[in-house]
Order: structure tokens, then C-alpha cells, then sequence
């Protein structure tokens, strides 16, 4: 298979998905195909105008609106600092055996942060990071269980970097919060600093 | 409705997105959503699929804005090729299509749509360009774009080998672009409302 080939059918999305892939590999390396991907890729997505459009349902715009809100909710604590962050529809209603906290920020760098918390029926909780810069030399990343009643509990120590996922340590609590800080090197006992992340369960 | 952004271009609107500026989000649906939504429905044929590839694709704007390079290429044909790629997926998974003839993919759809003028100005634009390809290339192009039919069930259902199939989209997209390509009539946003 000659992947110069696959130019078109790539802007046309008429490629199975296991051409597509090996294209978009190809095409991280062959600036001939990038190029020319732009340009057949702008004449594929004019012919997007070519249909006659009604209009969608008013309730579309609204539908992804909220959804779009609801994903970046806890933007808010990381941005500007606050402790306390409001809770994500999805895990509000989970009642079923899985809680899902997910959080999606960007640092001002642009940098896209991604925390993921997975708490089963048994309180047992797993949570992943990508996106998080390096904690800096003689600091370490510490997450918290902070029950809804009482104070923050250590649950473990990581050093960010792309892709971290750790199992956070003891049970969580029907409602705590996980939240992460920057700590000295070692960590402590007691959070010291404002959260980077906390997401309620 | 709240047009505060309008003056702003579409790359802007994603860089503000990025940034988790809602309004810039809103701002790019007022601007792409009613073309999105026609195109999700001449795919999939049904409402409320294209609803949710209309949303998955807006969502996905949301969520890899800070990903977009404006020297790559136009805000609006990423935005498009988005949804399409999403429309294109739910077909697939659907296999809604499997059943249609070729020639039910490719025929124009929706009779009665009060029409957006600027729209219509840029359909019209576009279908006469498609209208100017050799039968076989507009063929093609209709095929894999509105049919969401991959190039290997394009030549299994046209009785065509792979490498005319693939000649036929590389030439047609080509001419399309030389077609649509005049500068000072680029295609432009318009508002859904």
C-alpha cells in the first residue's frame, strides 16, 4: 500500500480504520502529504456546504452547551484557586457500582490536564493524570480523601510527568473528595498548599 | 441571542475555547452548527444521530481546542471535518446505509427547508462545481462524503478497481478545489439563527 496514495480518501474520511491510522503515522513524517492534505482537505469540507441544512432543533445548542459546562467545571478551583470545587453531574447521579470524577484543565501554559478518579462499589479508587508537568525538585504531587466529614487524609505520592496512574491508598467514603496538592518532597501529613485538582465522589 | 464575539474570527473563537470561554464555544456553533447539522443528516438520515454527532463533534472542539494549529489550515475545516468524521463513524456503527442503493446515498435530501440565503448561495456554489466533474469523479466524491462508503466498499460496489477509485477521488477533490478555489468568494460563516 503506497500511503502517498491515501491523501483523498483520508480528507474524504473513506479510509478503514486501520488505513487511517497507518496514514496519520505516515503523515507525521512526509511533509509532501501534509501539505496536500490541507489543501484537498479544505476542498473535502467545502462540499460539507453542498447539502441543503435545515435548521437543527433549538435544544441542540443548549444540549451541548451544558455538556460543554459541565465538563470543565472544576476549571474553576484550578484557575483561580478555590478549595472548593462543585460537584459533575455524572458523579452526582452515580448510584451504580462505578463513581466517575473527570476533569479536564488547562494550565495557562495551555498545557491540557486530565484527571480521571474511578471509585468502585467497595471504596476502592484509582486515579489517573496525564498532561501534569513534573512535579518541581524537592516536591512531590500528594493526593487527599477528604471525607465529608473530618479532615484530608493522605492516600499517596506522585511525580506527575505525561502519564501517571496510582491506586489511591485506604477507602473512600461515600461523598469525600480526592484532591491533589504540591507537597515538600516525602509528603505530609496535612495538605499545606491550595489544591491543583479535587473533584467530589 | 448574545453576539459579543461576532467580530472575532473562527480562530480566535478556538483559541478562546481553549480557554474554556464558553461564549466562543456558542459563538462557533451560531457560526457552524446549522451546517453541521445538515451535513450530520444527509449521512445518517436520521434526526436525532445527527443531533448526537453534531454534539459529539462540538464537544470534541471543546475539549482538543488548545490542540488546533491555525497554520495547518482554516478553524472552519477542522470544525467540519470533525463532524463529519463523527457522522461518518455513526454510519458505520449503525450500518444504517448497508441497505441503501448507491443511488439513494447520493441523491439530494429534504424537500421544504426554509433555507438560509447565504447558505443556499453557498450550496448552489458548490453543487455547480460538482456538477462540473466528470460523472464518474462527482460519483466518487459523493459516494465517500454524503454515503460515508470507504474506498474499499467504493470499488467493491462500483466493480472498480482500488487504484481508479482512488484516482477518481485525488482528481476530484483536486478540480474541486480549482473550481471553488477563486480568491475573494472563499466560503464564509453564517449565522444559525
Amino acid at each position: 500500500m503506497d500511503l502517498h496514495d491515501l491523501t483523498a480518501a483520508y480528507a474524504l474520511d473513506a479510509l478503514d480504520p486501520d488505513e487511517a491510522e497507518a496514514y496519520e503515522r505516515h503523515l507525521g513524517q512526509c511533509e509532501d502529504c501534509r501539505e496536500q492534505l490541507a489543501g484537498l482537505g479544505e476542498s473535502a469540507a467545502a462540499l460539507a456546504y453542498g447539502v441543503v441544512a435545515p435548521s437543527p432543533p433549538p435544544e441542540l445548542r443548549a444540549s451541548i452547551l451544558d455538556a460543554a459546562a459541565a465538563e470543565r467545571t472544576n476549571v474553576v478551583p484550578l484557575l483561580r484557586h478555590r478549595w472548593v470545587a462543585r460537584g459533575l453531574g455524572v458523579a452526582a447521579a452515580a448510584v451504580a457500582c462505578v463513581v466517575v470524577g473527570l476533569v479536564v484543565a488547562s494550565s495557562r501554559s495551555g498545557q491540557r490536564q486530565v484527571f480521571t478518579v474511578v471509585v468502585d462499589r467497595n471504596g476502592s479508587a484509582t486515579m489517573s493524570v496525564t498532561g501534569l508537568a513534573a512535579a518541581p525538585q524537592g516536591k512531590t504531587y500528594e493526593a487527599w480523601v477528604i471525607p465529608k466529614k473530618g479532615g484530608a487524609r493522605p492516600a499517596g505520592l506522585f511525580h506527575g510527568g505525561p502519564s501517571t496512574s496510582m491506586h489511591l491508598d485506604g477507602r473512600v467514603p461515600p461523598n469525600a473528595t480526592i484532591a491533589v496538592t504540591v507537597e515538600r518532597a516525602g509528603g505530609v501529613g496535612k495538605p499545606t498548599t491550595t489544591p491543583i485538582f479535587s473533584t467530589p465522589t | 441571542m448574545n453576539r459579543q464575539l461576532a467580530h472575532l474570527s473562527d480562530e480566535a473563537l478556538v483559541a478562546l475555547a481553549a480557554r474554556s470561554e464558553q461564549s466562543a464555544l456558542a459563538e462557533l456553533y451560531d457560526r457552524y452548527g446549522r451546517t453541521a447539522y445538515g451535513l450530520a443528516l444527509r449521512i445518517l438520515r436520521d434526526q436525532a444521530l445527527a443531533e448526537d454527532a453534531v454534539q459529539e463533534a462540538f464537544l470534541t472542539i471543546w475539549r482538543t481546542a488548545a490542540r488546533f494549529v491555525p497554520e495547518r489550515g482554516k478553524a472552519s475545516t477542522w470544525i467540519l471535518t470533525l463532524v463529519h468524521r463523527r457522522a461518518v463513524d455513526a454510519v458505520r456503527r449503525e450500518q444504517r446505509r448497508r441497505a441503501d442503493s448507491l443511488e439513494r446515498a447520493a441523491e439530494p435530501t429534504v424537500e421544504g427547508v426554509e433555507e438560509d440565503a447565504w447558505l443556499r448561495l453557498q450550496r448552489e456554489r458548490v453543487q455547480a462545481a460538482l456538477r462540473n466533474l466528470p460523472d464518474a469523479q462527482r460519483e466518487a466524491l459523493e459516494l465517500a462524503y454524503y454515503g460515508g462508503f470507504s474506498q474499499s466498499e467504493l470499488a467493491e460496489r462500483l466493480g472498480q478497481p482500488l487504484g481508479t477509485i482512488k484516482s477518481r477521488m485525488f482528481t476530484g477533490l483536486s478540480r474541486l478545489r480549482e473550481q471553488l478555489g477563486e480568491p475573494g468568494t472563499e466560503i464564509s460563516w453564517t449565522s444559525t439563527t
